[in-house]
């Protein structure tokens, strides 16, 4: 029970600096709009993690549900990284086209 | 047969010149890419006989062949040999290395390294990395030939139609042989000699052109 208490602590203390960004222009309202509706969804697991573990037990899986929290986190941020990279690769390849183009504009040549 | 040879070259204005200067006894046009040197390139093209394009930023071997072989296109190139900037090839090879083009008996060449007995290749690359290659090219890609990763190659008309390459960096050699298969192309491979200077391509290099086939193939 102390944990759920001290992770909702820390979720009220990160909401507070959510607000206190945005009052200041550092983040963006879209900005704080996600991260405000992430916070509140972690808030919502951890009260309802007890729920959760039978959830998990009635699932078949011998671990409790904040493990399998952690097993689905893992594989989003798995997946996210990926979504990156290749998110960056098409950016890669539109940067050399650019480039390209750019070289070709200007070509010299020394033949005669 | 109009013959163009590309030169990509990135930091390597201590041995470009050679290089041009004895590649240009076998080519009608020679087309350095200078893929975003930061050494004296500039200054050094200057007095060769070539045609000069220049990445203003570093965007790998090849992005910057692709470049050059899209410029030999848009000049009316019949043959294009892409060659190396760091005097590992010889120049010499070049005419083996278009003579099946110019013969009819083949509309893509490789240069292989294997069907040569005089090349010295470190023991380490010919006997793990090599094998490997080979081994992925042949179980994966279906591609049967004796060099897994050959630089020096020579594009007929009708492979200079068909074959196009979207890799940056060091994967598009597969992707070139992988396209030449695919497209149906005659390919020969013939013998050609490499004088190593350095290591060159190693085992991370290997992991990185199959991270980049890998995350090409998920964006397409």
């Amino acid at each position: 029970m102390l944990q759920e208490y001290i992770a909702l602590a820390f979720i009220l203390f990160f909401l507070g600096r959510l607000g206190w960004q945005l009052y200041k222009d550092q983040i963006s309202k879209s900005q704080f709009l996600m991260w405000t509706l992430f916070w509140f969804i972690v808030g919502i697991l951890i009260i309802y993690i007890h729920a959760i573990d039978s959830f998990t037990t009635k699932l078949g899986f011998s671990s409790s549900g904040i493990q399998l929290l952690f097993y689905i986190a893992v594989v989003l941020l798995f997946y996210w990284v990926l979504r990156l990279r290749l998110t960056i690769e098409k950016m890669s390849k539109e940067i050399t086209e650019l480039t390209r183009s750019q070289a070709l504009a200007n070509k010299n040549s020394n033949h005669n | 047969m109009k013959i163009f040879c590309v030169i990509p070259s990135w930091n390597q204005a201590h041995t470009l010149e050679k290089v041009v200067n004895d590649v240009s006894k076998f080519c009608d046009n020679i087309v350095i890419v200078d893929d975003g040197s930061t050494d004296q390139t500039k200054e050094v093209v200057k007095n060769l006989p070539a045609h000069f394009i220049s990445h203003a930023i570093n965007r790998g071997q090849g992005a910057a062949l692709k470049t050059g072989t899209q410029f030999a296109k848009e000049y009316g190139a019949d043959i294009v040999v892409h060659f190396d900037a760091d005097g590992q090839f010889r120049a010499e090879d070049l005419q083996k290395i278009v003579a099946p083009i110019i013969n009819n008996q083949a509309q893509i060449v490789f240069g292989s390294r294997f069907l040569d007995t005089t090349t010295k290749m470190p023991e380490f690359k010919k006997k793990f990395i090599m094998p490997l290659a080979r081994f992925i090219n042949k179980y994966v890609f279906r591609i049967n030939l004796t060099d897994p990763q050959s630089g020096f190659r020579a594009l007929g008309p009708l492979a200079l139609q068909e074959i196009d390459w979207r890799q940056d960096r060091m994967a598009h050699c597969s992707e070139i042989l992988v396209a030449a298969h695919r497209s149906g192309l005659t390919i020969a491979e013939v013998p050609i000699t490499v004088i190593y200077h350095e290591f060159g391509q190693k085992i991370g290099g290997g992991l990185k052109i199959l991270r980049d086939l890998f995350l090409s193939k998920l964006n397409n």
